[in-house]
């Protein structure tokens, strides 16, 4: 066990994410267990504590009396330097041990902008940061998360990765560990990565050889020894329905990002926005019961004390029981003070009824995702939303008497003209004006958020190159031009980062360096702006003379090997083909959740189908 | 309406949250317990309690007061033993009583606190220790610069201090008793005294490492000296 000295806890910021003993945190003996797991997520404790797959994780584990399941995040910068003096090697926050004592050490990898955190909390742990230099007494450090469909990047730093929803795989692996050690760890190191590899959905990098054409491009990616599938493919939870869920999550002393009960409706999205990578990556939609979500949601009350529960989904609105569901978590927890909030709201006059109806009193503002300023761009993404529905959105959510709007939009988009972005500006002083109709007078306030575009692996859009930064730059700076009016603000994302994080997410093995080098000079909690070192990772690209235009920038040909192509959502290549062909055409795909499938080939070759209550009814 | 007064400490466990965690903490464990809670009216409600102090981060306390406003008058026990089960690991409970009548706020009524400062020595000597707090003791005044984000401030500590400060010699450390008054125009925190002990008076600890633990909230006057759930 650790000690922490006063000292050092009365001199960082928020200690309290560094001692633990908050309400349903688990402590076991790590003697009366066979496996010890650390679950992480690279970032500070506000953002990993708010991270739902996690706490399903943690719940799921330290259910299992075999197993003891503890929690460690990236320690913030003063935190590390105080431990870096005082060499205290990372510890989780259940037993104060260090990490490095564990059997397994889970991260989950949410954006590609946390991989520096990684590198810089093995090295606090004392853990060697290449998988290669890992001997059997060392943790077995494993990925999660979307950002393991194309981890290779980080693949010589990890043991395995694992795709797909880990709810049932968790335990496969943690059964394969035991038996491993209880065998006296036959075989070491090795021995494990090839019973890992087995495993459906888990990728264990170091089986594999990547080989490399003259021009650059990934000649072929296979496994080097006969354990190791050649494509391996995601697990996917067959009936949510039916696993367990994280009914008692740990109560932070501190405030969280998210510090409210998540009540998740369903999982997958299947509208079919062909920007958007979590929409292939969790297919099929698959919802739970709607006295399921009650019977948790009370459970949950009782467990945690919150009084706010959020309905989280990748698109809540779409749940089928929605209005039933709402209707009786207000009809039965009202009484204890709790209330209901939509995280996202879909852009239809429907979803203004039952923001209304949620937050019945509180009239903050509302937050709405067109994603692109014209309607020929909106049908380039497949985003199925209108001009009409958004007026309609708008001027009900204005009539029911909220003044404040959000819209979120992208730049940089396939085929996108100035046209298509000062459209942006049009439909932002549209909602003024709506306002003005409706109220016979000024008063809204309209905050246009726009980020630049990364296009992402495994998405119809992961062949287009991503606009230059001085590009994102210009077309920030036209629509500034344009956005000058008093009551909208206007903000926007930094394009350098979006950049970096477009070279990575399509990046491929030969990062890794890159990836070092930068850590070594300084690089970590890239995703924070005020940390965010930009020349630090330009030169670590000169250093090892890669280049990150051919990764972020460049256009890549259909027939081209992807670094991923041997990780599988089960959707196929020709799906994402076709659907960035028709992109191009402006031509629309239907949600395969209400209306005909439209083949992307998870279900069938998943062993899968879609839950949708509402269209069985 | 009834007003539960409960007497509650902040463990080692939790040191290092602050106040406003520990509030959001008993707020939660009380929703747990199902106590008959009442809330205030309007747009957000919020849940009917107060404190009587509000605690640092990095400091712990045996004798915290919380009054819970609630909708009607459950046994006193049974609430207890209902909140018991429901508070995280550091808090737990040591006195409650209904308060009856229109009792005034604890806020406006504690007007002392009683103080446990442990900290390392840095001299081998207790001498040191002893003359150091003696010449404390015995000053008229003593001027203290507050430094906070909104500026500086001069604050006279003495006529904050309700006794002299004792001492306690431990093994490569040293305890000091202090008793401060609470009054309507302000306080002094345990840690600005040792601040002041430490750069005027030539105490030899190592302040980044002191740890301080609230022994006592009182009621004072010049006949006799209750805690808040002693009234
Ligand atoms: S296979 Fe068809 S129904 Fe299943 S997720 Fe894909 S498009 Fe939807």
């Amino acid at each position: 066990m650790i000690t922490l000295d006063p000292a050092m806890l009365n001199r960082v910021v928020k200690p309290a994410r560094y001692t633990g003993n908050e309400w349903n945190s688990i402590k076991k003996d790590h003697d009366t267990v066979s496996v010890t797991v650390a679950l992480s997520l690279p970032d500070v404790y506000e953002v990993g504590m708010s991270n739902l797959g996690l706490k399903i994780l943690y719940q799921i584990l330290n259910n299992r009396e075999d197993t003891a399941a503890e929690r460690v995040y990236a320690p913030w910068v003063d935190m590390e330097a105080e431990m870096r003096e005082r060499n205290i090697p990372l510890y989780t926050l259940e037993s104060l041990k260090p990490v490095r004592e564990f059997d397994i050490v889970g991260f989950s990898l949410q954006y590609e902008m946390s991989y520096s955190n990684v590198l810089n909390m093995l090295d606090l742990a004392g853990i060697p940061l290449f998988t290669a230099e890992r001997d059997e007494h060392m943790p077995i450090i494993i990925g999660g998360g979307p950002c393991t469909f194309n981890a290779e990047p980080v693949a010589d730093f990890f043991d395995c990765l694992v795709l797909g929803e880990g709810e049932e795989v968790m335990e496969d692996i943690i059964a394969a560990v035991s038996s491993w050690k209880k065998t006296g760890k036959v075989n070491g190191r090795s021995g494990i990565l090839k019973s890992l590899a087995q495993i459906g959905g888990v990728y264990v990098p170091s089986l594999y050889d990547v080989t490399y054409h003259e021009n650059g491009m990934v000649a072929e990616v296979l496994p080097n020894c006969p354990e190791a599938p050649l494509v391996v493919t995601k697990r996917v939870v067959k009936d949510l329905n039916k696993v367990e869920y994280a009914t008692r999550p740990i109560v932070p002393f501190l405030d969280i990002v998210h510090d409210r009960i998540m009540l998740e409706l369903f999982r997958g999205c299947t509208r079919g926005c062909r920007f958007c990578q979590a929409g292939v990556l969790y297919r099929p939609v698959r919802e739970r019961r709607p006295e399921l979500l009650l019977k948790m949601a009370k459970e949950m009350v009782d467990s945690t004390g919150y009084n706010e529960i959020s309905l989280t989904s990748l698109s809540s609105a779409d749940y089928s029981c929605l209005p039933d569901l709402v209707d009786s978590l207000m009809g039965e927890l009202k009484e204890q003070g709790v209330s209901v909030s939509l995280p996202s709201l879909r852009i239809d006059s429907f979803s203004i009824d039952l923001a209304q109806k949620v937050q019945q009193v509180r009239k903050s503002g509302l937050t709405f995702a067109p994603e692109a300023g014209s309607q020929r761009m909106r049908d380039v993404i497949n985003k199925g939303v209108t001009q009409k529905n958004l007026e309609d959105a708008v001027s009900a959510a204005f009539q029911a008497g909220w003044s404040t709007v959000k819209l979120y939009f992208m730049m940089g988009l396939p085929t996108e003209t100035d046209e298509d972005v000062l459209g942006i500006a049009d439909l932002a002083y549209k909602v003024l004006d709506l306002y003005k109709e409706i109220k016979g007078r000024r008063g809204a306030k309209v905050t246009v958020s726009v980020s630049c575009f990364v296009p992402k692996p495994h998405t119809p859009f992961q062949w287009f190159g991503q606009d230059l930064a001085n590009e994102f730059e210009r077309k920030q700076q036209l629509l500034k031009a344009r956005l000058r009016d008093r009551s909208i603000t206007f903000n926007w994302h930094d394009a350098r980062t979006s950049f970096l994080e477009g070279a990575f997410a399509r990046g491929d093995r030969r990062l890794g360096q890159v990836l070092l080098k930068a850590w070594q000079n300084g690089a970590r909690f890239d995703g924070w702006s005020e940390y965010f070192k930009y020349d630090v990772w330009m030169d670590a690209f000169k250093t090892c003379e890669i280049d990150p235009y051919f990764y972020a920038t460049r256009h890549r040909d259909f027939d081209e090997v992807m670094p991923w192509d041997h990780l599988s959502s089960g959707a196929s290549k020709q799906f994402l083909q076709r659907e960035y062909e028709q992109a191009v055409t402006e031509e629309l795909t239907c949600d395969c959740r209400r209306e005909h499938c439209s083949a992307c080939g998870v279900c069938p070759g998943l062993g899968v189908e879609v839950l949708d209550w509402g269209s069985r009814a | 309406m009834a007003k539960l007064r409960l007497e509650i400490t902040k463990g080692e466990e939790i040191r290092y949250i602050s106040h406003l965690d520990y509030a959001s903490a008993m707020e939660r464990a009380i929703i747990r317990a199902k106590l008959p809670v009442a809330y205030s009216e309007g747009f957000n409600p919020h849940m009917k309690i107060s404190f009587a102090s509000a605690l640092a981060v990095g400091v712990t306390s045996q004798a915290e007061y919380i009054d819970i406003e609630c909708k009607e008058e459950i046994d006193v026990n049974q609430a207890v033993e209902h909140l018991k089960a429901s508070l995280p690991v550091g808090i737990r409970i040591k006195g409650a009583a209904y308060m009856q009548g229109n009792v005034p706020a604890l806020m406006a009524i504690v007007n002392l606190a009683a103080y446990e400062i442990t900290v390392p020595l840095l001299a081998e000597d207790i001498g040191i220790i002893e003359d150091s707090i003696r010449w404390f003791n015995g000053a008229e005044a003593v001027l203290y610069t507050r430094e906070s984000p909104k500026g500086k401030k001069e604050i006279e500590i003495k006529q904050y201090m309700a006794k002299p400060i004792t001492l306690t010699a431990l093994e490569k450390a040293v305890r000091l008793i202090l008793e401060i008054r609470i009054t309507p125009t302000g306080s002094i925190k345990p840690g600005e005294v040792l601040g002041a002990l430490v750069a005027m008076f030539d105490l030899p600890v190592d302040i980044d490492n002191l740890l301080i633990h609230r022994t006592g909230l009182y009621i004072s006057n010049a006949n006799r000296q209750v805690s808040p759930v002693e009234l």
